[in-house]
């Protein structure tokens, strides 16, 4: 498992050397949103008022933020569940030419295919750690602060080092979670098995 | 007399506190997990306990997904409120709004249909509210958060198990609820997986949110019959090996508490609640005398 330092804008070489279980430290301009923006640019029409060339990484995250003297003060910070985002996964990747997302969780089998298509990944944290981080996100801007409200307006950083994140979904369509299904499966029926059911046992379908 | 004033500020501090300072218990629970795991899970776990430690000293909220707010009152039968409960409940939800406009609660309760956001986390019954009447002249505010991670992605959900599967049909349900809940650290594991156990599917689903949010973490039903479940499934669920995150350890759990009720012939109701790893919760006890804060999990006591 290898440790990456890479920077934005990502070039698609950077991003296809990634392999599933790698760690990764981001810096670099980078984006922030979740349900609304997809929402208000793939459902609704809008259009992105913002280029996002030079900050070809989107982090799926609803900050906590507070306006201190005419200036945003960032009070808490960590990836939300990308899972919730799939409907709208694989045409943020081609709409916004993202190399990376950044999000909890991973995402599903039609964002995975444009990932492995146009060469993008999906990293997520592996602890709830928002303290830790403070110190390696500064906050550029906001954007559709008015339309989208704090949470789900799309937050524009500069990240220092900001990591470790571990590589779950790579460019060559692996996934990192898919690949402990077996052994969960097998350690379940080990488990069952322990705790007394027997082999056939099959529950009663009451609906 | 209970005050106003005195209510208000036993709100304010439960939430600050639920919010911010996460409880001895759960950093126990972090250490013993942390000892038992190896490499990369070791190395998660102890990234977030020294983030929750900063969140004690610094005061700041422990995830910024600060969850429903759920509040657990336990009301003595003598106490005497100020503007009686109706106020109490008015109070909390003030101190619901200046906690958010603080920093210490996100703008995260939205309407369910237009996703009108009032940016207070105060709506159409929310915050929550569960009453307990328990003798004495105070009254006891917990404030539970219950994050959006493990209440969305199945870490709470019910299942009518038939009479004829028993004890093995609800083993199997619990199991194979929390393994499709933590895949891929949905539920942020490890969890503390709540169950109920009996009534109809809401109190069963009553009983296993109050399990899992507000009874000390790795304490037991004082039932022996239940406590050994509770065990049994706490060992097996933790064979699984889904770990910090759902990244791979020895800790998908760090306990199982189940509650029940009686039930009905037809059937048994099985209800599982997941609280994540950041379990927040505080209690402040306001009195005629003023508040205390309360250290420790009290819900459950004289069941």
């Amino acid at each position: 498992m290898a440790v990456y330092h890479l920077k934005t804008p990502l070039a698609e070489q950077d991003v296809r050397q990634l392999k599933i279980g790698d760690t990764v430290y981001l810096s670099g301009r980078v984006f922030t949103g979740r349900s609304r923006i997809h929402r208000y640019i793939f459902d609704e029409g809008n259009s992105l008022p913002f280029s996002v060339e030079s900050a070809n990484a989107m982090i799926h995250v609803g900050p906590i933020v507070t306006r201190r003297g005419g200036k945003w003060n960032l009070v808490s910070f960590m990836p939300t569940s990308s899972l919730r985002f799939e409907k709208w996964g694989a045409a943020s990747v081609e709409a916004w030419k993202l190399r990376m997302i950044v999000g909890k969780t991973t995402m599903g089998k039609k964002t995975m295919e444009m990932m492995r298509s146009f060469g993008c990944v999906h990293v997520s944290p592996q602890s709830v750690s928002p303290n830790l981080w403070l110190n390696s996100i500064e906050i550029l801007g906001v954007e559709l602060f008015e339309e989208l409200g704090s949470i789900e307006a799309s937050w524009q950083l500069k990240l220092d080092e900001l990591g470790p994140f571990i590589v779950d979904i790579d460019a060559m369509g692996n996934n990192l979670f898919e690949t402990m299904d077996e052994s969960i499966g097998k350690a379940r029926d080990a488990a069952l098995e322990k705790m007394g059911l027997p082999e056939d046992f099959s529950p009663t379908r009451l609906y | 007399m209970i005050t106003k004033d005195c209510l208000k500020k036993a709100a304010l501090l439960a939430i600050k506190r639920g919010a911010t300072y996460i409880a001895d218990d759960v950093f126990d629970a972090f250490e013993r997990a942390i000892a038992i795991e190896d490499g990369a899970a070791a190395n998660g776990l102890s990234r977030t306990l020294e983030s929750l430690k900063i969140s004690r000293e610094k005061e700041l909220p422990a995830c910024p997904d600060t969850g429903w707010p759920l509040f657990f009152l336990k009301v003595g039968n003598e106490a005497m409120l100020e503007g009686g409960l109706l106020a109490l409940e008015e109070l909390i939800k003030d101190a619901v709004r200046e906690c958010t406009t603080a920093g210490i609660l996100r703008k995260t309760m939205k309407h369910p249909l237009t996703g009108y956001d009032p940016g207070d986390n105060v709506g159409e019954n929310v915050p929550g509210f569960t009453y307990r009447f328990v003798p004495g002249n105070a009254v006891e505010i917990t404030y539970a958060a219950k994050g959006g991670g493990s209440e969305v992605f199945g870490g709470t959900r019910h299942r009518m198990i038939a009479f004829s599967d028993g004890v093995n049909g609800i083993k199997q349900f619990i199991i194979d609820a929390f393994a499709a809940s933590a895949r891929a650290g949905a539920v942020c594991p490890p969890g503390i997986l709540g169950v109920g156990i009996g009534g109809t599917a809401n109190i069963a689903a009553n009983l296993a949110k109050e399990a899992a949010c507000l009874r000390k973490i790795g304490s037991h039903h004082p039932d022996p019959m239940f406590a050994e479940l509770e065990s049994q499934l706490c060992e097996g669920i933790n064979s699984l090996g889904i770990g910090h995150m759902g990244a791979g350890g020895r800790t998908s759990v760090f306990a199982v508490h189940i509650e029940y009720a009686y039930t009905h012939i037809a059937g048994v109701a099985v209800a599982t609640s997941t609280n994540c790893c950041v379990a927040r919760r505080a209690t402040v006890r306001a009195g005629e005398n003023g508040i205390q804060l309360m250290d420790g999990a009290y819900w459950f006591d004289g069941r």
